[in-house]
């Protein structure tokens, strides 16, 4: 009775955790195997009003690389003032993680809500790249900074003491023996954090994107038309939309998605084996 | 006290406190120039603490609060118009875990006199070489110079760092329990080292093995919960200890 | 040291450091500290406006709103009906729902996992599970609308599939991930000594996990849960999309009506509102309060996993 029992526990525990396995590896291959016939240079390269998806692109791409280019520094530096600066045991300190922690788990539409009224109302940016980039680097700061205070806070003290011991500044020692090493971590974080708002729309919805747009904005004062807008709002106004339109649109995004995921869990893997403190 | 040396470092009235506990009372030591002082005594009295107050490490300390002067070569290094990164290239440290850094055995010798200033490829080898021999290590490492320096073992890794701190050319070595990470051979060949250095550096050595004070050391600081005991000559101190707490200590009644 | 000592005692610092700055020496050391301070002081300073922003805004409804009108169940914005009843029933129904499924599965995940696979599928395992998370929450709706409408439709005999449950489903698959990675690491990191104690009095592996592990593993698996319900009630796209849009308390089989969670609705209205009107300010309102649910339940979580759990603090949201 008890193995019984047992064999029972088991079983039912197995067979959840294989579903859920099962459902993340069939959703996204589901996804790809029925859109990735779409995939072609032309849908790359042509408008969208020819059935190709190139305003989506450049505007995805435009908006990911404002938005890492205005938080990755200011998050990274950030980290290191936290974790090399500041003193260790400051409940200030323990205070600000905190924050940014909360920061993270703030809903999306609560950060696009905020962005719109006042980037793109009170401070006049209107609907735009640039308001876009802001509202979204408020989402990807507290990422990269957790990210690049965790990668900084895992290497040994011993590394800054040595330096320092040496007659090195507290920033030399920094530069030269902590940043090289935290580098892979730091740059992990960043990853992620875009991989985080590749595919994000509730933050951009009213800050920075439109739906029908031809070629590219002549400035970052314009919208753009991002992947993930695009495929929003042919699912929402319904039921016109082309279904294989909305599948390529999906797959896209997900490879975008996927393949950063991937790459950022490559290379933490990669560097947490060749250490060897 | 000791005769007719002359002083390199000296502390007047030190006292170092850490948050609220006070570590060292009221320090003065001399430190003779290019001699060997062992500075013993139990655990947890303030020998590091002592050690890291010559070369201001000790501020690195969350919430320590340093009191009194230290004097290298007359010049009190507490004042506020003196520069870290000068003193702590004229006294350099060693530390108890011997912590390379992440580079190339090359590169870890090198990084101390890039970071002064010397850059010329040139003259960086004939540190590295000049170091690494004068540490002994030389023979051991040549081959593989641009190895990480994880790769050495733990007592070639305590050599690589004494090497290190030689390349900066510093007139004080101050070295925190040097051997007491390391197997006995190893031990043996860094206390070679130290023999090799007396005369052209002053060494300051922190040790709780009493047997390598005598053997390397000129001169002994006795230190007991913060206050300096007994101070002299190596032999005085062990073969005729004047306080009672010494006779107890060296006798080995607590530790 | 209290908070009060040590404001004192940074003041003093500053008061310290401003009579240096007479030496001050501008070079790359003093550089980095100051650029690096100034990033420091921004992220935060960014923080605290938001919060100050969101409050304020969301605080002035309740003078131009009558506290009637805002708990009445009636929400209809154009007409002045601000009852936010039923978008809170909505959002709560379509968490409780997606919780339901979803922690039992995560938890059943992480056991399976940390218990019954071999040590080096682990990390491969769990980054299959972590795509799970990383899908973007336009494609959850985009499943939802497509792959699992279909099947609602025929199997349970509704008109459309826009419900409920098909929210609660996408909506467990976007929180399987928190609680399993979360729960995964508190599970691996239960101290050997146990484990080893309870299989030497004769116990089974499962009485071990029943009576060890997982008791020892509650509080972590408690705060991802709290995380899960944080991250589920914030969710604005994939709902949007698959719950259709009426705004009234369902009547009758909660699973099979549609529903309008909060953050749907912010969405939704959040291009009608005059910047400055009530309406505008019941929006807020409500981010407000999705603002403080979301902040109690990242604090919470943190507080208890700092607090009971050994694990490292490794965990990412």
């Amino acid at each position: 009775m008890r193995k019984l029992k047992e064999y029972l526990m088991i079983t039912l525990v197995s067979v959840q955790g294989l579903l859920v396995i099962s459902v993340a590896v069939l959703l996204p291959a589901m996804i790809f195997w029925i859109g990735s016939p779409s995939l072609s240079l032309k849908l790359f390269t042509s408008s969208v009003f020819e059935g190709g998806l190139f305003e989506c692109i450049m505007g995805t791409i435009w908006m990911l690389l404002g938005t890492i280019a205005i938080s990755g520094p200011i998050g990274v530096l950030a980290a290191i003032y936290l974790v090399e600066y500041a003193p260790r045991s400051s409940k200030i300190v323990r205070v600000v993680d905190q924050s940014i922690n909360n920061l993270a788990g703030v809903p999306s539409i609560v950060i696009g809500l905020f962005g719109y009224t006042f980037f793109s109302y009170h401070l006049k940016l209107g609907i735009s790249l640039l308001s876009g980039w802001l509202t979204l680097s408020l989402m990807t700061l507290p990422i990269i900074i957790r990210g690049s205070e965790e990668a900084l806070r895992m290497i040994p003290y011993s590394f800054r003491e040595a330096a320092i011991g040496l007659g090195a500044t507290k920033w030399e020692a920094v530069r030269d023996n902590v940043l090289p090493v935290a580098a892979p971590g730091i740059a992990t974080s960043i990853i992620l954090a875009v991989a985080r708002i590749a595919g994000e729309v509730a933050a951009i919805l009213f800050t920075a994107c439109v739906l029908t747009m031809r070629g590219l904005p002549d400035s970052i004062l314009e919208p753009v038309m991002t992947l993930s807008y695009y495929l929003f709002v042919m699912l929402v106004t319904s039921p016109k939309f082309s279904i294989s339109k909305a599948f390529a649109t999906a797959t896209v995004l997900l490879l975008v998605v996927i393949f950063l995921v991937v790459v950022a869990t490559a290379i933490r893997t990669y560097y947490r084996r060749i250490w060897k403190w | 006290m000791v005769r007719s040396e002359k002083i390199k470092i000296e502390t007047i009235d030190l006292h170092v406190w850490y948050r609220d506990l006070h570590v060292l009372k009221g320090v003065n030591m001399q430190i003779p120039e290019k001699r060997v002082t062992a500075i013993i005594g139990p655990s947890g009295c303030g020998k590091t603490t002592l050690l890291k107050s010559l070369n201001r490490m000790v501020e690195l300390v969350e919430d320590s609060k340093v009191k009194g002067q230290v004097l290298l070569d007359g010049v009190n290094i507490y004042d506020d118009s003196i520069d870290l990164t000068e003193l702590r290239k004229r006294v350099g440290m060693v530390f108890q875990k011997p912590n390379p850094l992440p580079k190339s055995i090359y590169e870890n010798i090198a990084y101390g006199p890039r970071i002064h200033g010397i850059n010329d490829k040139k003259e960086l080898d004939k540190i590295v070489e000049k170091c690494l021999k004068e540490a002994g290590l030389w023979d051991e490492v040549k081959d593989r110079l641009n190895d990480s320096a994880f790769n050495l073992s733990i007592g070639q890794q305590q050599r690589l760092c004494i090497a290190r701190t030689l390349a900066v050319n510093p007139e004080v070595l101050l070295m925190d329990e040097p051997c007491s990470a390391l197997d006995p051979r190893s031990t043996m060949k860094v206390e070679e080292l130290i023999e090799k250095l007396r005369g052209t550096y002053t060494i300051v050595i922190v040790t709780h093995n009493m047997q390598q004070a005598q053997r390397i050391s000129d001169y002994t600081a006795f230190i007991y919960y913060g206050k300096i005991v007994e101070f002299g000559p190596t032999e005085d101190i062990f073969l005729n200890p004047k306080e009672k707490l010494t006779r107890d200590y060296i006798k080995g009644k607590f530790g | 040291m209290t908070l009060r000592s040590e404001l004192t005692s940074v003041i003093n610092g500053f008061i310290r450091k401003f009579e240096r700055f007479k030496r001050f020496k501008m070079d790359e050391n003093s550089l980095f500290h100051g650029l690096s301070f100034l990033c420091a002081a921004s992220s935060i300073i960014a923080i605290l406006f938001i919060t100050v922003f969101v409050g304020m805004e969301g605080l002035k409804t309740f003078f131009e709103v009558s506290l009637d009108n805002l708990l009445s169940v009636r929400w209809a914005p154009y007409y002045g009906s601000y009852g936010i009843i039923p978008l809170i029933v909505g959002s709560l129904t379509v968490v409780a729902g997606a919780l339901l499924i979803s922690v039992p599965l995560g938890i059943s995940s992480a056991v399976f996992i940390t218990q019954f696979i071999p040590k080096n599928v682990h990390d491969i395992v769990k980054a299959i599970i972590e795509i799970l998370a990383a899908i973007p929450s336009v494609v959850y709706g985009f499943i939802g609308l497509i792959f699992i409408s279909p099947y609602l439709i025929s199997l349970l005999n509704v008109p459309t599939g826009k419900i409920a449950l098909n929210g609660m489903i996408i909506l467990s698959l976007m929180v399987i991930p928190t609680i399993t990675s979360i729960s995964s690491e508190i599970m691996s990191s239960v101290p050997k000594d146990y484990i080893e104690a309870s299989l030497a009095l004769g116990a089974t592996k499962w009485q071990t996990i029943r009576g060890v592990i997982l008791p020892t593993s509650m509080p972590g698996m408690i705060a991802s849960i709290i995380l899960a319900f944080g991250r589920a009630i914030g969710e604005t796209v994939a709902v949007l999309i698959v719950c259709g849009s009426v705004a009234k308390i369902p009547v009758g089989n909660i699973f099979l009506n549609p529903v309008y969670p909060l953050t749907a609705a912010i969405a939704m209205y959040m291009g009608e509102a005059v910047v400055g009107s009530t309406f505008y300010h019941v929006l807020y309102t409500l981010g407000l309060f999705l603002f403080i649910i979301t902040f109690a339940a990242t604090t919470l979580a943190d507080f208890i996993i700092a607090k009971y759990t050994k694990a490292l603090r490794r965990i990412v949201i």
